[in-house]
């Protein structure tokens, strides 16, 4: 349900008389409505440019033909699978990707499923000393600078390992990641809300302040010119693994995390859509103008981040954004950061910080009961796991196993064992033109 | 004795003993004060037909573009994606600024686009609409006269390419290569509008008996039955109402077509992927559907250039249009995708191509094109992130005088469905309101309807 505008909240509000507003003395609150990886991008101009982040700009796109060679295939089936018409491609999405384009491991092996099977390709990563996000593990000697030059010790391995790649590397709002993901959150596939609340009686300057993000069912709303529409009406849905809260307290309209948070889950703008923190910060700035806008970051596990490129199709990914998947695995294995058990334990998790941007908003309570005014937790409230409100399907579900895309009938078309070009290959060539 | 002609009438007279008939041209005579209609009040027929391409034009993040003009109104600049229109401006409105909105739910890449501004709301999931696509609407009103209640193209040889649906789950079967939309229009069951040796096809005449005979039982049976099978007979029924119909009007001597002239068969060139096979098949189509409009085969036609998921491709090279929309990056100078625009404006050439065949056949004293409505269209605005605002939409022809053509409208963020509206009422069809949730409305584009 979405009460539209302005006017219908300021009449819960005044309904309401104060009721929930016991423990807050003022109250924010927001939607999202753009997040992307903090990706510092070095050069003065362009998307792809030399920079100082990537000296030799952009990662280029790798010669599938030498890939190809390299893997074992001969020329002729190196030719043959690099033809556009060939019937091997991902049904549906015969354009870019080829599923034997996966098979190029030892003895042919799923590179995608198996990358430790292919040699690493070694992906080029930033070597710039600028980057943004947070100094997580305390030390200020180890990390990037902010481009302000106020901050030291900044941990985003993230961007260190792939902020080079031509999916993620652009100025503030302009990678194709951050394009292509944010439009479907405006689109309407899932909705963040904001509330912060504070005890001080300056908003701006407050020691006890808290910060939840919540899902809400309502979707986002565009105005004429594209932009999300400011002071719409977003309810809270409850739900018991997307709920973040904070403690914090605020600078000079600053928001920061007075302790980081254990584990907290958020919406992230990518294939998955799903984002786990551990060790969680974030620094928000209220603006005048009514947005909040900064960085939320944390360690997170850097297979997802790996699996969620190869289960968006990884032949397609890998077409589409120029990278060979398995130099992605190596790279961010090599650089991964943090280990929940400990300075001793296996580096599960990689430092990343993400840059967020919100819009004014009313948020209500679960059910529209009132305008929320305090930061609280409804995880007890929520639906039990798997009943979650609004589903967020992935590009092509169950269809697409180990990084491939199966016909509809669940077909793998391609294989460790295909001969390429297959016999049929006319005959399907043929049927294709009938 | 002064003899008084019109446009049916015919030459007659007897050459070496025979009756010989000859039809005549149609005469400014024939015609009104205007030349838009004929003087005994009927107009020329109205046609519509629907003209897809996939992947847009090309814009960028920064708010450039290579094909919104600048100007607004009439008389609006060329830019680089209108070159191939250029000729045909003042029949040619350009639509810019409209946006397909969700309602909620998620933008469905290579679909929502095209679903929305055809059935009137945004789909829920690829591959079906929530309705029937407003084309089939304006194919009852304009198709009730013709051979065929409308004719489907696919340029691409994509037999799935095809988005006209009555039910939002079935598409209609498209002709897929010149050879078979030449058959479909002038092979078995095409009769001559100028023969003046015209008589009924036993063959028609028998089929309809046979139909007939169904009829009869059909009412016997439908007393029989419960109310939901009744609806589904019904539903089933209509069909064949309809193909009764065709039958119907192939029983009748046609009217004498002036413009119609049988053209050759076409070669089998087969189908490709290639730009330059697609394009080539997509003029040589429109060559062909443009005599068969002009020959009263049909009123109503929906061309799909490439669908959505465009898997056009330039010969030698091995990406994909669609490949390079998502993987080539905006160039720092140029302030837009180059080879994107090129592949765009390579699309746009056959789209100009296209309407070029409709205009180049004269009827009274204008052309084909200038009775008819070609309301074409994309699926996406910056095809590099699926986006749905912008999407790129053309209104072209003079729809019998009905269209104020040849100009800019910018939509400013306005529901795509407006244009779905103003080219169903442009095309003759009595409708109000079009779409449904944020998509409903009852306001046309004002401004291009005379």
């Amino acid at each position: 349900m979405r009460r539209t505008l302005r006017q219908v909240s300021c009449a819960a509000a005044l309904a309401l008389g104060g009721a929930g507003v016991a423990h807050a003395e003022w109250s924010r609150t927001y939607v999202v409505e753009w997040y992307e990886a903090a990706m510092y991008y070095g050069a003065d101009e362009g998307v792809i440019d030399p920079g100082t982040d990537c000296p030799a700009g952009t990662n280029g796109e790798p010669d599938w033909t030498k890939v190809m060679l390299e893997a074992g295939y001969s020329a002729q089936e190196t030719r043959w699978l690099l033809d556009p018409t060939h019937p091997f491609r991902p049904e549906g999405h015969s354009t870019s990707g080829q599923n034997q384009m996966a098979f190029r491991g030892k003895d042919r092996a799923n590179v995608y499923s198996q990358p430790w099977l292919a040699p690493d390709p070694v992906l080029t990563g930033v070597s710039g000393s600028i980057g943004e996000g947070f100094d997580l593990d305390g030390d200020p000697d180890n990390g990037f600078t902010s481009p302000d030059g106020s901050m030291s010790g900044i941990d985003n391995q993230f961007y260190r390992t792939l902020g080079c790649w031509l999916t993620y590397r652009g100025p503030h709002r302009q990678s194709q990641h951050a394009l292509s993901k944010n439009d479907e959150m405006r689109e309407g596939a899932w909705t963040v809300a904001i509330v912060v609340s504070g005890e001080g009686d300056d908003p701006l300057n407050d020691d006890n302040v808290r910060i939840g993000f919540y899902n809400s069912e309502d979707a986002l709303v565009k105005d004429g010119n594209g932009d999300i529409a400011r002071d719409y009406t977003f309810v809270i849905a409850p739900d018991q693994r997307f709920e973040a809260i904070f403690d914090a307290r605020t600078v000079n309209g600053v928001i920061e995390t007075t302790r980081p948070a254990d584990e907290v889950w958020l919406r992230e703008a990518s294939y998955v859509r799903e984002l786990q923190l551990l060790e969680a910060q974030v620094r928000l700035e209220m603006k005048p103008d009514g947005t909040l806008s900064g960085h939320v970051g944390g360690y997170r596990p850097w297979f997802d981040i790996y699996k969620g490129w190869i289960d968006a199709r990884g032949a397609v990914i890998e077409k589409l954004t120029w990278i060979e998947l398995p130099g992605v695995y190596y790279a961010l294995e090599r650089n991964a950061d943090f280990s929940p058990d400990g300075a001793g334990g296996e580096k599960t998790h990689i430092s990343f910080a993400m840059r967020l941007d919100a819009a004014p908003a009313f948020v209500m309570t679960p059910g529209a009961a009132e305008l929320a005014t305090e930061v609280v937790s409804y995880k007890s409230i929520a639906p039990p796991p798997g009943k979650r409100h609004r589903a967020i399907p992935g590009p092509l579900g169950d269809r697409v196993v180990d990084g491939i895309v199966l016909t509809k009938d669940g077909v793998l078309l391609g294989g460790p064992e295909a001969e390429i070009p297959p016999p049929e290959a006319e005959s399907q060539i043929a049927s294709l033109r009938e | 004795m002064t003899m008084k002609f019109n446009r049916r009438s015919m030459l007659r007279g007897v050459l070496g003993g025979a009756a010989v008939g000859v039809g005549l041209p149609a005469l400014d005579a024939f015609l009104n004060g205007n030349g838009t209609a004929w003087a005994d009040g009927a107009k020329f027929a109205d046609r519509f037909g629907t003209y897809f391409w996939g992947l847009g034009l090309t814009d960028t993040p920064a708010g450039g573009t290579r094909w919104v003009p600048k100007t607004i109104g009439s008389g609006y600049e060329i830019t680089p994606e209108l070159e191939s229109i250029a000729d045909l401006k003042n029949k040619v409105s350009v639509f810019s600024g409209f946006r397909v909105i969700g309602d909620g739910k998620p933008n469905v890449v290579h679909w929502s686009g095209h679903a929305a501004i055809l059935s009137g709301v945004a789909p829920a999931k690829s591959n079906v609409m929530d309705g029937p696509s407003f084309d089939t609407r304006v194919a009852d009103v304009l198709g009730a006269t013709t051979r065929f209640k409308a004719v489907d193209l696919s340029a691409s040889g994509d037999v799935s390419a095809n988005y006209s649906t009555r039910t939002g789950h079935s598409f209609a079967t498209p002709e897929t290569t010149p050879l078979a939309l030449y058959t479909r229009l002038f092979g078995e069951g095409f009769q001559d509008p100028n023969d003046p040796n015209w008589r009924p096809n036993p063959e028609i005449m028998l089929r309809q008996s046979i139909l007939s005979v169904v009829s009869e039982q059909r009412r016997s049976l439908n007393a029989s039955l419960g109310h939901a099978d009744q609806v589904k007979l019904d539903q089933y029924f209509t069909s064949l109402r309809e193909i009764e119909n065709q039958l119907a009007i192939q029983l009748e001597r046609p009217e004498a077509c002036e413009a119609c002239v049988i053209p050759d068969a076409p070669e089998d060139t087969g189908v490709g992927l290639t730009v330059d096979v697609v394009e080539q098949n997509c003029i040589t189509m429109a060559r062909l559907l443009a005599m068969g409009l002009a020959c009263n085969q049909t009123n109503v036609f929906n061309m799909v250039h490439t669908p959505g998921f465009s898997t056009t491709y330039v010969r030698g090279e091995t990406k994909t249009y669609h490949q390079t929309t998502h993987d080539e990056p905006t160039d720092a100078k140029l302030g837009y995708q180059p080879k994107s625009s090129e592949l765009a404006g390579i699309v746009m050439r056959s789209f100009g191509a296209f309407l070029k065949q409709l205009d180049a056949i004269p009827e009274g004293d204008g052309t084909l094109l200038d009775h008819t409505l070609v309301m074409g269209f994309s699926d996406t605005g910056y095809a590099k992130i699926h986006s749905i605002e912008n999407i790129p939409v053309f209104l072209a022809g003079g729809a019998n005088g009905r269209h104020k053509a040849g100009q800019h409208i910018a939509g400013k963020g306005d529901a795509i469905t407006r244009l779905s509206l103003t080219a169903q009422q442009l095309a003759g069809v009595s409708i109000g309101e079009f779409g449904q949730g944020a998509m409903k409305t009852s306001r046309p584009i004002s401004e291009v309807m005379a």
